[in-house]
C-alpha cells in the first residue's frame, strides 16, 4: 500500500479524467493526488487540455458531402434490382429449380407437338380412308345400276344416301337410270334419289327431259310436281304436250293442269 | 431506425436495405470528415476522402461481418488517407498543385489554429492520430485497438503518454 500511494499516478490520470476507472482505482488515483503536488500539476495541465480539444473548432463539411452521398445511394440503389436478380440467378437450389421448370417445360412442349402431329395424321388417315371408302362405294354403285338384274340396280340407285354431295359421275349415272331404264322401280327410285338435288341445273334439265319421255304415271307425277316446286319454266312445254296427248292418264292431265298456272 | 445501433443498421444494409446507409451517413460523416482534416489540413482533400469512405461503405456493404461499426468506418478512412498519401509519393503531384497547397495553407493559417491544433502538428503522425481518434471521435480503446491493430492494454498506456507529451507541448506555447 505504501509503495502504491507513493507511486506517481501520471499513466492514470487521462483515465482518470474520463472517468474510466473503476471505483477502487479511482481511490488509489485520489489518495496518491492529496499528497502528490507534481502529479497535481499534471493533473491540472492535463485538464486544461482536454478542456482545449472539448474547445476546439470542429470543422464542417460542406453541403456537396452530403449531397454526393444522396446521388450515390441513389444511384446504388437503382442498380441493386439488376444485382439482386443476379445473385438469386447464382443460387444453387434456385438454379436447379429453373433448370427442372425448363426440363417439365420441354417435356410437355414435346408431348404436346408429338400430340398434335399425331392428331394431324390420323385425321389425315381418317380422310383418306373416307375418301377411299366413297370411291370403293361410288365404283360399287356406279356398278350396280349397271347390272342386268333390276333389284341391284335399284340398290345401286339407292345408294345415292351415301353421298351428301355427289358428283357429276353420279348423277349423270342416275340421269341414265331415269330417262334409260326400261325398268318402272328403278325410274321411280332414280327419280327419287334425284329428287333430292333438284335446284341444280343438270337435274332440272334431266326432269324435263324424262317429262317428254316418261310413260309411268306415277313418275310423271313426281316429275311434275318436283318441277312446279323449283318453278322451272322450261317444263311448261312438256306438261302442254301431255295434254293433248291421248294415251296420258286423265289425273295426270289433272295434275298438270294444277300445275300450270302455279309455274306461270 | 434512429434508435438502432449502427451495427443492427450495418447489417440491415448489408442484406440491401440501402435506405438506412443514409441514417449512417447523417450519424458518423462530421466525424469522419473532421478526423481526415484534423489529419491533413486541407478541406477539399477531406471531402473528397470522406466522400470516397461512404461509396467504398455502398460498395463494400455486403463484406461487413459484424463488429464494431465505427472500427471499421474508421478502418476505411484510415486505409483511403493512407492510400492517398503513398500515391502522393509515388506520383509527385506537379508544381502547380504544391503551390495551390502552399496557397491554401497560408489562407487557413490566417484563419488562425488553436494552440491545440498548432501541439497537435509537432506530434508525429502516428501519434496524432491516435489522439485525435481518442480525443475528438471518443472512440474506446477497445475499438481503437481493432482500427490501428493494437490491444486496449497497449494503447491506453500509448495514449496516456502521447497526452503527457502532448500536456507540455501545450503548455509550453501557452
Amino acid at each position: 500500500m505504501e509503495t502504491d500511494k507513493n507511486k506517481h499516478v501520471s499513466s492514470q490520470l487521462s483515465a482518470y479524467l474520463d472517468g474510466l476507472l473503476s471505483d477502487k482505482d479511482k481511490q488509489l488515483v485520489e489518495n496518491h493526488l492529496a499528497g502528490c503536488e507534481t502529479c497535481q500539476k499534471e493533473l491540472e495541465g492535463l485538464r486544461e487540455l482536454f478542456k482545449a480539444f472539448e474547445e476546439d473548432h470542429v470543422p464542417v463539411p460542406s453541403d456537396r458531402l452530403s449531397t454526393q452521398f444522396d446521388l450515390a445511394l441513389e444511384r446504388e440503389k437503382s442498380a441493386q434490382t439488376k444485382v439482386v436478380q443476379l445473385e438469386k440467378r447464382t443460387a444453387p437450389w434456385t438454379k436447379n429449380l429453373l433448370k427442372i421448370a425448363a426440363s417439365v417445360a420441354l417435356l410437355i412442349a414435346t408431348f404436346q407437338t408429338g400430340r398434335i402431329m399425331e392428331m394431324e395424321k390420323s385425321n389425315d388417315d381418317v380422310a383418306i380412308l373416307r375418301e377411299e371408302s366413297l370411291q370403293i362405294k361410288q365404283t360399287a354403285m356406279l356398278s350396280l345400276m349397271e347390272n342386268q338384274s333390276a333389284s341391284k340396280r335399284i340398290q345401286g340407285v339407292n345408294y345415292i344416301e351415301e353421298f351428301p354431295n355427289p358428283d357429276e359421275t353420279i348423277v349423270k349415272a342416275l340421269a341414265n337410270r331415269l330417262l334409260k331404264d326400261e325398268n318402272d322401280i328403278v325410274r321411280l327410285h332414280a327419280f327419287e334419289a334425284l329428287a333430292g338435288f333438284a335446284s341444280t341445273e343438270t337435274v332440272k334439265s334431266v326432269f324435263v327431259k324424262a317429262l317428254e319421255k316418261e310413260k309411268n304415271p306415277s313418275i310423271q307425277v313426281g316429275i311434275i310436281q318436283a318441277l312446279v316446286k323449283i318453278q322451272e319454266k322450261k317444263a311448261v312445254g312438256p306438261m302442254q304436250k301431255l295434254l293433248e296427248q291421248e294415251d296420258t292418264q286423265p289425273f295426270v292431265k289433272n295434275e298438270i293442269k294444277m300445275a300450270l298456272p302455279k309455274i306461270i | 431506425m434512429e434508435a438502432l445501433s449502427d451495427e443492427i443498421l450495418m447489417q440491415k444494409v448489408a442484406e440491401g436495405n440501402l435506405d438506412l446507409l443514409k441514417v449512417l451517413f447523417d450519424r458518423h460523416h462530421k466525424y469522419v470528415y473532421n478526423y481526415l482534416f484534423k489529419m491533413t489540413r486541407d478541406a477539399m482533400l477531406s471531402e473528397d476522402l470522406t466522400q470516397d469512405v461512404f461509396y467504398k461503405l455502398i460498395r463494400y456493404r455486403g463484406s461487413y461481418k459484424g463488429g464494431a461499426f465505427v472500427s471499421w468506418l474508421f478502418s476505411i478512412a484510415r486505409n483511403n488517407l493512407k492510400t492517398h498519401f503513398t500515391r502522393d509519393h509515388k506520383f509527385h503531384d506537379p508544381i502547380e498543385v504544391l503551390d495551390y497547397r502552399q496557397a491554401d495553407n497560408e489562407q487557413d493559417k490566417q484563419e488562425e489554429y488553436s494552440q491545440l491544433q498548432n501541439a497537435l502538428d509537432k506530434l508525429n503522425a502516428e501519434d496524432r492520430e491516435l489522439i485525435i481518434l481518442n480525443r475528438y471521435q471518443e472512440i474506446r480503446y477497445e475499438e481503437l485497438a481493432t482500427i490501428v491493430g493494437s490491444t486496449p492494454g497497449a494503447l491506453k498506456t500509448r495514449v496516456s503518454r502521447i497526452l503527457k507529451k502532448l500536456r507540455v507541448i501545450y503548455l509550453e506555447s501557452n
